[in-house]
């Protein structure tokens, strides 16, 4: 762990839309969108590559107005990272401690939530969303893939599906 | 160029003698048969599938072009923008499969508003947007809700314009009976009402049939609601910044839930006076 590395938060392929107490984010080369709670957002956004973690720690502090250590930053990075919302890939190590006793740690301590990014993976087209021809897949016939576009196959619930 | 590639298809096939350029919510298509009785059925499948939302354009560039033509044997063929999507022996099953991917199609090109894959009815002068995939149960529950008196929206999609108001898409309920049996079924038929006006978004329910299920809602935050509505949502991919904007704007001030529930009919009453 190096409290002196200035993190970047990636801007790219990303599409940020501000929703009330958190950030959504949706990366358009995954097709992965993401849930960042306040905490996480205003870590995310203070990773400008000028303002190392030790900084950024202090910056939310004053913005949260709670005490805010550096494994709190760091377990924000580790999601930043995880999820690919830096423009480079960082691994932290919590003193040989896991990312959960690091939560159960700052969890107890903190004031402020611990920053959390829900994420989710969109299926690609709204086409394989759509309902197959036959609606019953055993009873599909002779039309290609089910009726489903040739990228996409029936499956069993009757949608086609990659 | 995507013309030169359908001719070349379609060499087998019957040459094409009719078309119709609309447009149906901003999006242009160009609609070709290749006789007039497949013409008039693809014509009447497109306006059932857009809920008469269409405009005859007399010219202007297509975005899209849905081409339909049998063959001697009675095999009927559709091609999307010059590429071949389905064949079919069975009239019936092909015109659904058109209605379906037209339906898709303008909805993911859609200008100034933002489909969502959803049961959408009017309560209290709000709508209640229940997202959900095909065969989820969405079309039962959306008329079990209009039984018990809410107003009929849509049982395929929430439609909401930029300001996030939701349009009715009131296009016939589709009911399946047990042994996946599909049929058309109007509103009234329920002794609805369709909406006709757009409407604030009320409350979304992300629910799903469990079998003894009980609902049990947890509320969630703006920003895990539209986590959960992202999926269904259409344009998320032709139209990403605007779809989330969108998105918060309609449910920002909305009630979101999620639990599991049990049958319809009975959920249908505790949703309406719960809310």
């Amino acid at each position: 762990m190096n409290n002196s590395q200035c993190p970047v938060a990636r801007k790219s392929g990303l599409v940020v839309q501000e929703v009330p107490d958190e950030v959504l984010v949706y990366d358009l080369e995954t097709n992965k969108a993401h849930c960042l709670n306040q905490s996480a957002a205003m870590i995310w956004k203070s990773c400008d590559g000028n303002t190392s973690v030790s900084e950024i720690a202090k910056l939310v502090e004053s913005q949260a107005g709670g005490k805010v250590t550096e494994d709190f930053v760091w377990l924000a990075i580790d999601q930043l990272s995880e999820n690919n919302l830096l423009e480079k890939q960082i691994r932290p190590s919590f003193e040989g401690t896991s990312r959960r006793e690091v939560i159960k740690k700052i969890g107890l301590a903190s004031m402020i939530a611990i920053p959390v990014i829900a994420s989710l993976v969109a299926p690609q087209s709204a086409l394989a969303a759509a309902s197959c021809a036959c609606n019953n897949p055993s009873s599909c016939g002779n039309a290609p893939n089910a009726g489903c576009p040739n990228t996409t196959n029936c499956n069993i619930n009757g949608l086609c599906a990659p | 160029m995507a013309r030169q590639g359908l001719n070349k298809t379609l060499n087998s096939s019957r040459a094409l003698d009719r078309e119709i350029l609309l447009e149906s919510y901003g999006v242009t298509v160009r609609l070709e048969a290749s006789d007039s009785d497949l013409f008039s059925e693809t014509e009447e499948t497109a306006r059932k599938a857009l809920v008469d939302r269409v405009k005859i354009l007399e010219n202007a560039e297509p975005e899209h072009v849905f081409r339909v033509s049998s063959d001697e044997t009675g095999t009927l063929f559709l091609f999307h923008n010059g590429e071949q999507i389905s064949f079919d022996t069975s009239r019936k099953r092909f015109f659904k499969f058109f209605n379906s991917m037209l339906r898709i199609a303008v909805a993911e090109y859609a200008r100034d508003c933002v489909f969502i894959h959803a049961g959408v009815v009017g309560w209290k002068d709000k709508a209640i947007i229940i997202p959900a995939n095909s065969f989820a149960g969405k079309t039962t529950l959306v008329s079990e809700l209009v039984r018990n008196g809410a107003t009929y929206y849509s049982d395929e999609y929430a439609v909401l314009d930029e300001n996030g108001l939701v349009h009715p898409f009131p296009r016939d309920l589709s009911i399946r009976d047990e042994g996946f049996k599909e049929r058309e079924a109007p509103v009234t038929e329920f002794g609805g009402i369709t909406g006709t006006e757009p409407i604030p978004v009320g409350a979304v329910i992300i629910t799903e049939f469990v079998e003894g299920g009980e609902w049990d809602p947890v509320s969630l935050t703006v920003g895990q609601g539209i986590m959960e509505v992202i999926p269904h949502t259409i344009p998320r991919n032709f139209n990403t910044q605007f779809s989330l904007k969108v998105l918060n704007t309609a449910v920002s001030d909305a009630i979101i839930l999620k639990s599991p529930r049990g049958e319809a009919s009975a959920f249908a009453i505790k949703l309406l006076s719960f809310y």
